[in-house]
């Protein structure tokens, strides 16, 4: 954890949360957004110097607040704060030594250092579900996915594996590669998921790669379906990269199978009831005359330069959609494979 | 005349009181007909009116006590002095009424009873002049407030039995129960308090009538007046010697319980309820004091209401107004109090948004969640529910109350609700509304619903003849009808005790009976091929479904059966 030791070395400095959480997910290419929100939060609270229960409450609610605010996207980093706030009043309200009668320095420290085991689990997760996913992966058979998940890049690559079963399948994948090109500054970026297309073609896994809108012309030739998540929302359904949605639509209409592979961390406190339900803004349908456009480029120039990549960039990259539970098959998880039903009964689980 | 013994002393003071009333009454202009109720003025009368004019005056009784109909025109013109003696006199009789159901109670079923007291109530009338008699009529049947308490029903088979002339229509009563739902027609509806054993409280008696009357309507308020009632049926419990509480204080309440669902079939929410009032009650140690015991329960009763109903109601109401955007149109059916609740919150919080209310007959429940949201504020639209495919063009949401959600997700619901959620997800129309129910966890149940014919509950199929008055410009209507029947009105003489009872509320409505006598299905049972149903309640498939937003958080209707088995575990 290079990320966190030097951010603890300046202590002096007040803690800044959202440096903090940019950071970590810079550092560290594995980790999910979730996860680098506990992290965060961790490394605050070895920060503060609260003494009191209601301090800390209060610190780690005031911070989560001010992270969602200057994400563009908080649904997926939401998971991971809730999480650990109900999981920190639930150690709180525990009667014995780490209760609220207990010395409040142990309860800290305990605290931390169960934070930093949540953040080993978590990490630990995606290998659980990779084993549970392996046995979808059939021989023969031609796997169709999406963006940049690192849980289906390491489900796929573990069942191309020696090393993850007793024999390697053959399988074949439909990688389907975001029509990054089309950005005038993402033109030299390379699309989303190319790094996995790479590793699984070093395992000799035969890889073809076609845009988002080759979807329906592909999907023939697949026999399923896998995509990552960025959340699970309550009803089942997922919040993933845009254009996830039109693939369930479709593996939907073709009856072929749609699984969702995802970490438990990942399942949000959250209903939308549709695609315009979700709590973020996304500019995505931008209704503009000539006028406007003239406008803007008008605006463009006078403004300063670092308003345009902030606004820019969650329409052109972070953008997602919500896929509702009734195009779902059932979701790979850490907990097991579970039907979009069973992701309620999960979260109430975890919260009540 | 089954029952004669008991009903001898009760003529004379009803009669004495209502005398009176019906002159103070007659101010009223009323343009109403006579029902046919009021029918004979001796004490030998005909069971059957007998009990329809016992029936109008627990209506009343019920309806004057909970709802007072607002004043109109003709209230006014009361001189103060007048509106006292008025007020006096329908004390009065209020009073002789029910020394008289006390009398005849002890001895006789339903039938008896209710035939000595509306012998009463005609042999009070019978000197009252033909404008008196008819104000009594449809005094009687406002009160009840949109429904048709004062329209005949169908006697029970034990009613049928008793009395001398209800033998033939027993037979008839067969004919009109529809067959698809046979099996719903099982009990009538309790009309009376009379027979109901002497060791049901007094609340419990008067909570049975007005749940009976739709008084008290709804799942949440049955079960929170339920809860309550019982509370003081704790508080004047004492133990009888040899038993100790936690044994006797079951059974004892269970005669209550029995009372009540005569009265009307408990809702899930007041079986969960109770549920949890008898666990509660079981789990008391014999040896705990009783007074002790009795202070566990209030308090157990209290803290009931507030966890699932009132403070769940806040949190629901908070979760669900989160749903509702600026420029969404509400689309809503019947008054659900939850749905109201969370309409206004949001309307509270600034949101502008409009909402449509679309409602139906007989109980026309959504008339004053309109009232209400407009009186806020709010822009409402109000339209019934043939008007349906129109108001969920414009919608964005639906939002619908329960009576309850099944452990198959389905929603248990008021009749049309179904038609609602359907409607809202017609996909071939162009028309995909998010439909978002609002429920407390305490009207989930294990029962699974396949359709809305296994389980269901059918009400007086006479709510549905009457009509509402309609404003008519061109004339009186139907003059001929309104002559003969005020003729025979005048012949019979009518009951002015009920008439002194409900004098008040003889302003509001008085309309209502017009439409009676005018309806074309009025007789309906002595017609043969006619079979009227009224049914109480739909079941909506899961799929209709988007969302359930509890106390608990919002949840897919799949999860009700998790979060029920949770609930019920804590």
């Amino acid at each position: 954890m290079a990320a966190a030791t030097s951010t603890s070395s300046d202590v002096a400095k007040p803690f800044d949360i959202v440096a903090t959480y940019n950071e970590l997910l810079r550092s560290d290419p594995d980790l999910t957004m979730p996860i680098a929100a506990i992290e965060a939060l961790v490394l605050l609270l070895t920060h503060s110097p609260s003494s009191t229960i209601s301090e800390t409450l209060d610190l780690l609610e005031k911070s989560t607040a001010h992270l969602k605010q200057s994400i563009p996207n908080p649904i997926g980093l939401s998971a991971g704060t809730d999480l650990f706030q109900r999981y920190l009043i639930t150690t709180l309200q525990r009667p014995g030594q780490l209760g609220p009668a207990g010395d409040f320095n142990a309860i800290r420290a305990h605290l931390l250092s169960n934070g930093r085991l949540f953040i080993r689990r978590a990490k630990e997760s995606r290998d659980k579900i990779a084993a549970f996913g392996r046995g979808f992966v059939r021989d023969g058979s031609t796997v169709l996915t999406n963006g940049g998940s690192r849980v289906v890049a390491s489900l796929l690559q573990q069942a191309a594996g020696e090393k993850g079963g007793p024999s390697a399948v053959r399988f074949r994948v439909i990688y389907v590669l975001s029509s990054a090109k089309g950005d005038v500054e993402g033109s030299s970026a390379e699309p989303e998921g190319m790094e996995t297309v790479r590793a699984l073609r070093e395992k000799g896994v035969p890889v073809a790669t076609i845009p988002e809108s080759a979807v329906a012309y592909s999907l023939g030739k697949a026999d399923m379906v896998i995509v990552g998540a960025e959340g699970v929302v309550e009803n089942g359904g997922i919040v993933s990269r845009m254009g996830t949605y039109q693939i369930g639509l479709l593996a939907k209409a073709m009856g072929k199978p749609f699984y969702v592979v995802a970490e438990s961390h990942k399942f949000v406190r959250l209903y939308p009831l549709g695609q315009y339900d979700l709590p973020i803004e996304q500019r995505v349908i931008d209704f503009k005359t000539e006028e406007d456009v003239a406008d803007e480029a008008k605006q463009q120039e006078q403004q300063t330069q670092p308003r345009t990549p902030d606004v820019k960039s969650p329409d052109s990259h972070d953008s997602v959609d919500y896929t509702p539970p009734h195009l779902i098959s059932a979701l790979i998880t850490d907990s097991g494979v579970l039907t979009p039903s069973a992701v309620s009964e999960e979260l109430i689980k975890i919260w009540f | 005349m089954t029952s004669s013994t008991p009903t001898a002393p009760s003529p004379s003071p009803a009669a004495a009181a209502a005398a009176p009333a019906s002159t103070p009454a007659s101010n009223t202009s009323s343009s109403s007909k006579p029902s046919k109720q009021q029918q004979s003025s001796s004490q030998s009368q005909k069971p059957k009116p007998a009990n329809k004019s016992k029936d109008s005056a627990s209506a009343a009784s019920a309806g004057g006590a909970a709802a007072a109909a607002p004043a109109d025109g003709a209230t006014a013109q009361l001189t103060p002095a007048e509106l006292k003696k008025r007020a006096k006199a329908e004390k009065a009789a209020r009073r002789a009424r029910e020394r008289a159901e006390r009398e005849s109670g002890a001895a006789g079923g339903p039938g008896g009873a209710g035939s000595s007291a509306g012998g009463g109530a005609g042999g009070g009338g019978a000197g009252s002049s033909a404008a008196g008699k008819k104000d009594g009529g449809s005094a009687a049947g406002s009160a009840g407030g949109g429904g048709s308490r004062q329209l005949p029903r169908r006697g029970s088979a034990q009613n049928a039995s008793q009395t001398g002339g209800g033998s033939t229509k027993h037979k008839k009563t067969d004919d009109k129960n529809v067959a698809v739902f046979g099996h719903l027609y099982g009990q009538q509806r309790r009309t009376t308090v009379a027979g109901a054993g002497k060791e049901v409280h007094p609340a419990v008696l008067a909570l049975g009538l007005q749940m009976r009357d739709y008084v008290v309507c709804g799942s949440s308020a049955r079960c929170v007046a339920t809860l309550l009632a019982f509370k003081r049926v704790i508080e004047a419990y004492t133990t009888p010697l040899g038993t100790s509480l936690p044994r006797h204080l079951t059974t004892y309440l269970s005669h209550q319980i029995t009372y009540l669902s005569t009265c009307r079939p408990l809702s899930i929410s007041q079986g969960n309820a109770i549920r949890a009032l008898k666990l509660a009650i079981s789990s008391i140690d014999p040896s705990t004091p009783e007074a002790e015991a009795k202070a566990f329960l209030g308090e157990f009763i209290d803290s009931f209401i507030r966890e699932k109903i009132t403070v769940a109601d806040q949190v629901i109401a908070s979760s669900a107004a989160q749903k509702i955007q600026d420029g969404d149109v509400i689309v809503t059916f019947a008054g659900s109090s939850i749905v109201k609740q969370t309409l206004l919150l949001a309307h509270k919080q600034g949101k502008k948004f409009r909402v449509s209310i679309i409602d139906s007959r007989p109980l026309f429940e959504g008339k004053s969640l309109a009232r209400a949201l407009a009186n806020a504020g709010l822009d409402v639209q109000y339209s019934l529910i043939h008007g349906i495919s129109h108001a969920i063009k414009a919608a964005s949401k639906v939002f619908l109350g329960a009576h309850a959600m099944t452990s198959n997700g389905r929603l248990y619901s008021r009749v049309g609700t179904a038609l609602v959620a359907m409607s809202a997800k017609e996909r071939a129309g162009g028309v995909e509304v998010p439909v978002i129910v609002c429920c407390e966890t305490v009207k989930f149940t294990d029962r699974v619903a396949l359709d809305s014919i296994v389980v269901n509950e059918i009400a007086d199929a006479d709510e549905l003849i009457t009509a509402e008055p309609m404003q008519q410009l061109t004339g009186l209507p139907d003059p001929v009808a309104a002559a003969t029947a005020s003729a025979a009105d005048a012949k019979k003489g009518g009951g002015s005790k009920s008439a002194a009872a409900a004098a008040a509320n003889a302003a509001a409505e008085s309309n209502t009976l017009t439409q009676n006598v005018s309806s074309p299905l009025t007789g309906w049972k002595e017609s043969a091929n006619l079979q009227l149903l009224n049914i109480m309640y739909d079941v909506t498939p899961a799929e209709y479904v988007d969302m359930v937003v509890t106390e608990m958080g919002s949840l897919p209707p799949s999860a009700v059966p998790i979060v029920h088995r949770m609930s019920t575990n804590m």
